[in-house]
């Protein structure tokens, strides 16, 4: 059993194209007939609200929810001096919650200057010397970089599909820079994986914002790869010989594990055709085959967001991954890229030992 | 007990607070506010299941400057010290990643001695009607590959589950032993393959994510994961649960060393996590009353209007 076979079997149930397929030239009219609105579902814990009045509503609102409460007392007591305790208990309980939300206030303006901070010791310019100057003081580089981005609403600040556009785009300058080989880029609801206009005004966005960096003549060599429709797109400049800086990956939900069940369901279709024997499935044999329809696993991850959130990242692939991410930060800034960088070059990864 | 001086031979406010703990009046006082705040955490959302990455055992000793073992020690002291919070204020289920696959990298003597402290921590809390687990109604799983275990300890593990299968209560201790998420995911696939192979499952069709899961190691009556910790300031998951954390967890990394995660460092971590889930959970009560359904149906705003004042015209009769 070849394993670039299994790859093969699980893309073409897929309808997707067994081999690498290059749309580069496919794509370059513009269509401008996205439906920004749908922006999908956000995962459950990326909800976290903290405003202090807020907050006040909400423990007046559950301390006079009286249905709610008799439901929980019920599991734990009766009696009528059990039923007082209760309520002085839970009215402690959302005192606290009170102070932690006084508590969270500050903290969230000493992080806001924090970041401010930094924001202003680490300034990218526009320039890829300055941002090689700072990566040249590390002593090690990931390999292969990982952000997790968030889809924001599109009346808020960097929200909506051009906002995350601008980030990847501002992303791959910063990790050409850097010298960092591979970048994925993972959105939960994959909104431009499925798109091919969004796809075609990514590619524009990226040259753009890289002639900034780098000038009009040169550009770097990038690849933009979606590993889940087996697609490829060349930047403008290069032809699919010369040598590739930086291979951008995009990434969705369904790459984790959807991708997983779909590869189950092909050894188990082959298991039934007597081409794949029980004992032949192995840790490798998956972990190869998963590099081949996902992606290599991530050296360091980034989450651009105020809460650790995972949001269904493939599973498979964040075995030793370092994670990173700065509380009470909603942006993609170049900040947060060096400190993250500096964190990986500072950690010892020891497998087990 | 070091009488205020540790091993290194210096003063330490530690070991200061560890003489004062040791006062009467004042271990009645710190478990009577112990228990208040066990009574108060009770009262808001409880999660269901905390995972544990016990790290930082050798760390401590080497601090210490104690012997590796009684770095080990030191840290199933405090693990029973975080069991005792989690199932007091009423977790269910709580997993610890005991060893790893990728433990058996370490040295032969500690790899030994490890097997060895394990079994002998699980005895304790199981052996008589009395110790800990038992009194406790608490039931002892062991989870992971259990091929490469030495027989005699896994003979003795599986005694240990077997006496405590019979648990009333709900509380569980998953014990991963010797366990990665990579090993149990080949082995949910490598399970789920035969099964088709075999006509178990019909059609390979049936095969989802919750088939996937319900053949881990931990079986399917594991209730979803609420919160992973893992300690001493490392923020790596390192091959542990990587399939459950991923998904409406929250995942927290702790600078403490794993000897030292007392009380306070589990119950502020139980309180933020509870204090979060009620925000989401006011939050959905609000917003989420509409269900996907509700919310396709289209609503004919004019016909729900109020019924208008009659009528009335001065030229038309």
């Amino acid at each position: 059993m070849t394993t670039s076979k299994l790859a093969d079997h699980v893309r073409s149930e897929a309808n997707v194209h067994t081999s690498m397929h290059d749309i580069s030239q496919e794509i370059n009219v513009i269509d401008s007939s996205v439906d920004d609105d749908k922006l999908g579902h956000q995962p459950p814990n990326s909800i976290r609200y903290n405003g202090l009045i807020h907050m006040i509503m909400i423990t007046i609102n559950e301390l006079f929810n009286v249905n709610k409460l008799k439901d929980r007392t019920k599991k734990q007591t009766e009696s009528m001096l059990g039923l007082i305790q209760f309520y002085i208990y839970h009215f402690l309980l959302l005192f606290i919650y009170i102070l932690i939300t006084i508590y969270k206030k500050f903290q969230t303006i000493y992080r806001k200057f924090f970041i401010k901070f930094y924001t202003l010791i680490y300034h990218h310019n526009n320039s890829p010397q300055l941002i090689r100057d700072d990566v040249n003081k590390l002593n090690k580089l990931p390999k292969t970089l990982s952000c997790i981005l968030d889809l924001k609403d599109k009346d808020d600040e960097m929200g909506g599909i051009d906002g995350l556009i601008n980030q990847i785009s501002e992303l791959t300058a910063w990790t050409l820079s850097c010298g960092i080989p591979v970048l994925q880029i993972y959105e939960f609801n994959g909104k431009l994986i499925t798109n091919k206009s969004l796809l075609t005004k990514l590619n524009y966005k990226i040259s753009k914002n890289l002639a900034k960096y780098f000038g009009l003549n040169n550009l770097p060599n990038y690849s933009i790869k979606i590993p889940h429709e087996n697609l490829i797109i060349f930047g403008p400049q290069n032809t699919s010989n010369s040598e590739i800086d930086l291979q951008i990956h995009l990434l969705s939900r369904i790459d984790g594990k959807p991708t997983i069940v779909e590869l189950t369901k092909t050894m188990s279709e082959l298991a039934i055709n007597k081409e794949l024997t029980i004992q032949d499935i192995s840790i490798d044999l998956i972990d190869e085959e998963l590099i081949e329809l996902v992606g290599p696993e991530p050296d360091l991850l980034i989450y651009f967001g105020p809460n650790l959130d995972l949001q269904d990242f493939p599973p498979w692939h964040i075995r030793l991954t370092e994670i990173y991410w700065e509380p009470e930060n909603y942006d993609v800034n170049y900040s947060i890229l060096i400190r993250a960088l500096q964190k990986y070059s500072n950690c010892v990864t020891n497998v087990g030992k | 007990m070091t009488f205020g001086i540790d091993t290194k031979g210096s003063y330490s406010i530690n070991s200061i607070f560890n003489i004062l703990s040791n006062f009467p009046l004042l271990t009645y006082v710190i478990s009577f506010f112990q228990d208040f705040m066990i009574e108060i955490l009770k009262t808001g959302p409880i999660p269901q299941h905390i995972a544990i990455i016990m790290d930082g055992n050798r760390r401590y000793a080497k601090q210490k400057n104690i012997p590796l073992k009684e770095g080990h020690t030191a840290g199933a002291e405090s693990l029973v010290n975080v069991l005792d919070v989690c199932y007091r204020t009423g977790v269910q289920h709580v997993t610890i990643y005991a060893f790893s696959i990728e433990n058996f990298n370490r040295s032969k003597d500690e790899v030994d001695t490890l097997f060895g402290l394990l079994r002998d921590k699980l005895k304790m809390i199981s052996e008589h009607e009395d110790s800990y687990a038992r009194f406790n109604k608490i039931r002892v799983r062991i989870i992971g590959n259990r091929t490469y275990i030495p027989l005699d300890i896994l003979h003795d593990l599986e005694i240990i589950e077997e006496t405590t299968k019979h648990a009333t209560s709900k509380r569980t201790l998953n014990v991963c032993f010797p366990y990665t998420t990579r090993d149990e995911i080949s082995h949910s696939v490598r399970t789920i393959v035969s099964k088709v192979e075999s006509g178990e499952i019909e059609s390979k069709n049936l095969i989802d994510s919750k088939l996937i899961e319900d053949n881990f190691y931990f079986g399917s009556d594991v209730p979803p994961l609420d919160i992973l910790i893992r300690t001493s300031g490392h923020s790596r998951l390192s091959d542990f649960m990587l399939w459950q954390s991923n998904f409406n967890s929250t995942i927290e990394f702790v600078n403490t060393l794993w000897p030292e995660f007392k009380f306070f460092s589990m119950t502020s971590i139980l309180l933020k996590w509870s204090y979060y889930r009620t925000l989401q959970l006011e939050e959905l009560s609000i917003m989420g009353v509409k269900t996907d359904q509700e919310l396709k149906q289209k609503v004919n705003v004019l016909k729900e209007l109020p019924k208008p004042p009659p009528f009335v015209s001065v030229t038309q009769r």
